[in-house]
């Protein structure tokens, strides 16, 4: 409790008194009330920009992880044997790997004249301009977090497709049900508190996106992958504005509660409990 | 038990263990924390960028020159890289065991205003007088009116080049005069196939700000941003027609862009780079004798320097700051600086000093540098500089693209941030 407390509660109440701040990060402190929040929503003109893009990029993370993580699982599971270890290592790599070296690695893949474009001029395609366009770049911190987080939730959901009863699996055979009723008649019912915890582990992640954006688009080309955290980061250690930064954290803060909320009150429509 | 007998409360050995274990990481921490240091610890400690080998060598080489004059002065060096100094200053001073001493470039003192005490009455406490120093860079360094750091180096922006590639090509060198249609053509001329003409960073104080500069243009006037100023404007759309109209450049691309220019310039593979001849040395090191050095083109074909330049500072919560100048006095005398343009290439900040940089240097190349040191003026910043970098990192492939001019971008960032 003690831990919690120094840890996770003064932080983030000091965190709240320093939103109704001016606050430098050399200097003297000044009350400004909510005057951080006004600007942040009214005046800041990358932050609505920022936060669209964090939910973009939430969206299509957590979408495309879940469904290509669910179905990695459920093959590495019919797979079975070695070759189904040696792919789930494979797979949990980039996890364990440095975040901001994969990236910088995915930059001189994806610069103009980079891997990617070369290999496509190879084969006579014109390559786009993979972080010099709003979509392209967008879409390239998509599939470099992709690569590197999916690992996780494979190994998750390969723990909880282990767990399940074989009998039932072998019941739901005996029955005449196919793979492909199987998976969603009976794995994916047994699977969803798995899943569940996938979803609600992924979309706060998603969230929080920022070595990304960092290392690979600056945030740009203009503000197309401006996050949520990237905005913070520089307001509060770029731009000196703790205050602000602050403030910003604040609403992720809440934004990402209200999110998880709603998860945890949807999850009884899809998940089930009974094993 | 009586329900009013008071109970004596026994922790039991869990309780204790687990305090016990909750309390021991504390003290732990409160020990990595440091204990506040002497202010001699502290005007010991100069806090800098320190990148790599070569940030290392040149600081140590001040540290080297100070002990010529007194075998006794010791100097500590402490820092990160170039690119978190300017995050990591503002925390660091904010310490309790903060060094005393801290480097600033001219075009970061606005936005340092805070951490920077003034130095004019511990100079003339001190008997010394600044006019000695370039005039450029003490107007630099002066915020509200007061000096805040004494510069040690005056270093206007340059155009290198590669002296084979031009006579390969049959061009006529470049010096101490060059307009931008002359710039325009040989780059066009030197362009072929992979190799360009010239190499790009994407960085706001590179060549299109130096042109806009040369031409008259200013970023900031009477402390207030004018990025809009037409002739800044016109120099950075030139520098984005380069790329996307005359194809004489490679887009850079989004983020450091600056190394890859660089070697490309060793390399050949491009013609022209513009850099701070604190690059001199490293480019010599890598071309030798075919390192050529032109002022910046502006359409006068005059000499107009855009100087960026750095000095040494006092810490303003530095607890003895006559202790303090002194070390930095140490290391700003002219046989110091003289020193250090000798061995690490840095142009001087005291007008007699450049006899030792350019000794050894090919002699047009040290003529375009001198003329456009003569021929410059500082550039001076805002507060909020860091953003507009920031922002225009963010937006400067748009413009390399063709996506954006530089009027858009520019007015943009001026009605954020302006």
């Amino acid at each position: 409790m003690l831990g919690f407390a120094i840890f996770i509660v003064i932080p983030l109440l000091t965190s709240l008194v320093i939103s109704f701040f001016d606050w430098p990060l050399f200097g003297t402190p000044e009350f400004v009330g909510l005057e951080n929040y006004r600007y942040m929503l009214t005046g800041d003109p990358a932050f609505w920009v920022s936060l669209r893009n964090t939910i973009i990029f939430a969206v299509f993370y957590t979408a495309v992880n879940l469904v290509v993580a669910l179905g990695l699982s459920y093959w590495l599971m019919n797979l079975g044997g070695r070759w189904a270890s040696f792919f789930r290592v494979l797979f949990f790599i980039p996890v364990v790997t440095p975040m901001i070296g994969n990236a910088l690695i995915f930059r001189l893949m994806l610069n103009d004249d980079g891997v990617i474009n070369q290999m496509l001029a190879a084969i006579g395609i014109e390559g786009p301009q993979w972080l010099n366009t709003p979509g392209w770049a967008m879409l390239s911190l998509v599939m470099m977090s992709l690569w590197q987080g999916m690992g996780y939730n494979i190994i998750v959901l390969g723990a909880g497709i282990a767990g399940i009863n074989s009998s039932v699996l072998e019941a739901s055979k005996i029955d005449g049900a196919g793979p492909i009723v199987r998976f969603f008649r009976v794995v994916f019912p047994m699977l969803s508190p798995t899943i569940f915890f996938c979803t609600i582990m992924t979309v706060i992640g998603a969230f929080k996106v920022f070595t990304q954006p960092y290392a690979l688009t600056e945030g740009g080309p203009g503000n197309a992958t401006n996050t949520i955290v990237l905005h913070l980061y520089r307001n509060g250690f770029s731009f000196d504005r703790l205050g602000l930064a602050s403030a910003l954290a604040w609403v992720l803060f809440v934004l990402v509660m209200l999110i998880t909320a709603v998860q945890f009150s949807q999850q009884k429509r899809w998940v089930t409990y009974d094993s | 038990m009586n329900a009013s007998t008071p109970r004596r409360f026994r922790p039991s050995r869990r309780a204790v263990l687990a305090g016990l274990g909750a309390i021991a990481p504390l003290g732990m921490l409160a020990a990595c924390g440091g204990s506040s240091s002497s202010a001699a610890d502290a005007n010991s400690t100069l806090y800098t960028w320190i990148s790599n080998e070569n940030d290392r060598a040149q600081w140590q080489a001040f540290i080297d020159a100070a002990k010529e004059a007194d075998p006794d002065f010791e100097l500590e060096l402490e820092g990160p890289s170039f690119e978190d100094y300017w995050t990591k200053v503002k925390t660091r001073m904010s310490s309790s065991d903060a060094p005393a001493l801290l480097t600033t470039q001219a075009a970061r003192a606005q936005e340092l205003d805070a951490l920077l005490a003034p130095l004019d009455e511990l100079a003339e406490s001190a008997g010394v007088d600044l006019a000695d120093y370039n005039e450029a860079m003490i107007g630099g360094m002066t915020v509200d009116g007061t000096v805040r750091a004494i510069p040690y180096d005056a270093e206007p922006m340059v155009l290198y080049y590669n002296k084979k590639l031009f006579t390969d090509g049959g061009l006529e060198l470049p010096g101490t005069t060059y307009t931008m249609d002359q710039f325009l053509d040989n780059a066009k001329s030197l362009t072929s196939g992979d190799s360009y003409g010239l190499g790009i960073s994407a960085g706001l104080v590179h060549l299109g700000m130096s042109i806009g500069f040369a031409n008259g243009g200013t970023p900031v006037t009477d402390g207030a941003l004018t990025l809009t100023d037409p002739k800044i404007i016109e120099g950075l759309q030139f520098s984005f027609d380069l790329v996307t109209e005359h194809k004489v450049a490679a887009a850079p691309a989004a983020v450091d862009s600056e190394p890859a220019a660089q070697q490309a310039l060793l390399n050949g593979n491009v013609a022209m780079y513009l850099d701070g001849p604190w690059m001199y040395q490293y480019f010599l090191d890598g071309l030798g004798e075919d390192l050529g050095v032109a002022i910046v083109p502006s359409e006068s074909g005059e000499a107009k320097g855009l100087i960026q330049g750095s000095g040494f500072g006092i810490a303003s919560n530095a607890k003895d700051k006559e202790g303090a100048f002194k070390q930095i006095m140490a290391i700003t005398t002219p046989e110091v600086i003289g020193a250090v343009a000798n061995t690490r290439g840095t142009f001087p900040s005291i007008e007699s000093q450049e006899g030792e940089w350019a000794e050894g240097k090919a002699e047009d190349n040290v003529a375009a540098v001198t003329a456009l040191a003569r021929n410059g003026e500082p550039l001076i910043t805002t507060p909020t500089w860091n953003e507009v970098g920031s922002q225009f990192a963010q937006s400067a492939t748009d413009g390399f693209h063709g996506n954006r001019s530089a009027e858009e971008i520019l007015s943009e960032i001026q009605a954020a941030i302006g």
